[in-house]
Parts: structure tokens; sequence; C-alpha cells
């Protein structure tokens, strides 16, 4: 009998975690301070120079929907003017997670030329939302 | 074409609603050889081969033929961390149920349900999302990724 509501509760929590998990995916964050502070040197060497804007995608070995959103952000920025794409690897930097406060992956940073973050996106990115909320930084 | 290793995503969507399945007839009867055979589904997955686990085998025989073929494809890595993570609850609920601390049992089999559910409902593998917090906890699952 308790068996049998444990199983039940389960299914009901992971469903609703589910749902709240799949509304939250892609959704676009505006940096939260206002102190223009820039990432670590880690990441900004990963900066493409000639771009306004890098899409740094943070992954790791271990994470099924970078794959996906590697083909994605490398599509949007080969077709996008002033827009790069980058993927940083954490599977083995604990700390530099910890630093840019990532507790998952995929996770994509918008970081300007000067190295500070403009937006992220947690979960895969969705195309249209993350073009309208990168069209203020970008030329044209 | 990358050279990882990779598969038909939707096998492993159907392994997690097997394995969801089997959870909750662990859950429903208290049975724990049934969990511990679910243990050594999961170590076969985790740590010898993907392709060689049982419900990968049930998925190409019974299912996959009657499925188109797809060029989706999926990599085998965070898969497999994701059967690791499966294997060590099991493993935990298994000890719990055998020796008499069926709380335990109940809590760690309802853990590997979930993420088991989240897997097949929802193509969320939690396991591999927050692999950067549970590499973050000490004593963590490090054995598992070291492979």
């Amino acid at each position: 009998m308790t068996g049998a509501l444990v199983a039940l509760g389960t299914l009901l929590v992971a469903a609703v975690v589910g749902f709240a998990l799949r509304a939250r995916d892609g959704r676009v964050r505006a940096r939260e301070d206002d102190t223009a502070a820039r990432v670590p040197a880690e990441v900004r060497a990963a900066l493409d120079a000639g771009a306004r804007v890098t899409l740094v995608q943070l992954s790791t070995t271990f994470c099924a929907p970078c794959r996906q959103t590697r083909v994605l952000l490398s599509d949007l920025a080969a077709r996008t003017d002033g827009l790069a794409h980058a993927d940083v690897d954490l599977t083995d930097r604990p700390e530099l997670a910890k630093a840019l406060s990532v507790l998952r992956t995929p996770t994509t940073l918008a970081v300007d030329s000067r190295g500070v973050e403009l937006l992220r996106v947690g979960g895969v990115p969705k195309r249209e939302n993350l073009l309208a909320a990168l069209a203020p930084h970008l030329p044209g | 074409m990358s050279a990882r290793p990779q598969v038909d995503p939707r096998g492993p969507r159907f392994a997690a609603w097997v394995t969801s399945a089997v959870l909750v007839a662990v859950l429903l009867t208290g049975w724990w050889p049934l969990l511990a055979a679910q243990v050594v589904v999961f170590a076969v997955g985790a740590f010898a081969s993907l392709s060689a686990a049982p419900y990968s085998v049930l998925y190409r025989v019974l299912v996959a033929p009657r499925l188109g073929p797809t060029d989706e494809r999926e990599d085998v890595a965070p898969l497999r961390f994701a059967q690791g993570v499966g294997f060590a609850f099991a493993l935990v609920g298994t000890l719990g149920y055998a020796f008499g601390v069926p709380a335990l049992g109940v809590v760690a089999t309802a853990f590997a349900l979930a993420a088991a559910f989240l897997n097949a409902a929802f193509g969320l593998c939690l396991g591999c999302e927050t692999y950067l917090l549970l590499h973050r906890l000490p004593g963590s699952t490090r054995t598992v990724s070291d492979h």
C-alpha cells in the first residue's frame, strides 16, 4: 500500500518537475547585476575577436542536449552578422562552472567583445527568442 | 560525422519506459530480487556497453524493425553516465530492501523512478544536465565518470 502511494507520488512530482523544466528551458535571462564585470579569463580566451557578440556554449561530455545546442548555435552564428559561437567544455573544470554560477548544461552565455556577459540561456535555446534578445547588441 | 559513438535516440527512451515500469513494480511489490535484476541491467549499460544492455537488445529486436530508420543520433557518453546514476540508486535501494531497511529501499527506488520517468516522458536526463552539480558534491559520482 505504501509502495503504491510512493510510486504514484513520485510519478506526480516527476511530472510537475518535467513540465516546470520544460517551461524554463531555453528562456533568455538578462544579466542580473549591473557591475558589467568581465567573465573569467578562460571564457574570454574563447571569444571571437572579430565578432560583436560571441555565444559561449558551456557543455560537458555527459550532456545530451549539448549536441543539439551546438548544431543550432553554430548555424545561427554562421547566418548572423557579428555573431560567433564557441564551445567551452566544463567536464573537468567544476571551479569554472562555480565561478560562472552554472548548474546545468548546456548553458549559453552571450558575451560582448569586451568580455561582458549580456545574457544567458539555460537548456536548448529557442532560435527566435535568442535572436530577438541579441538584436540590440548586433550591427544592423 | 562525429567520431564519438552514437545511437538511435529512441532506444534509450524505450529503455527508460521499461525501467520505469520495472521500478513501479518494485515499489508495488517490495520484491527486492526484481530491483537487483535492474541493478544488473544498469551496470551492463554503464560499465560494459550500452548496446549490450538488455533493454537495448529488446529495442533492437522487437521495436526498431517496426519503426522506420532515423538519421537522428545521440551521443553515448551521457546515456552511460545516466545508467551509472541509476545503478547507484538501485544498488542502494536493493541493499535497503534486502537488509531490512525498507524505507531506504523505497526512497532510493523512488529517486531512480523519478529520473527514469523524466527521461521516458520528457526526454530529460537529470543526471546529465546536473553533472556539474553532482561533480561538486564531495565523494560524488566521480568513479562513474572516470571510465
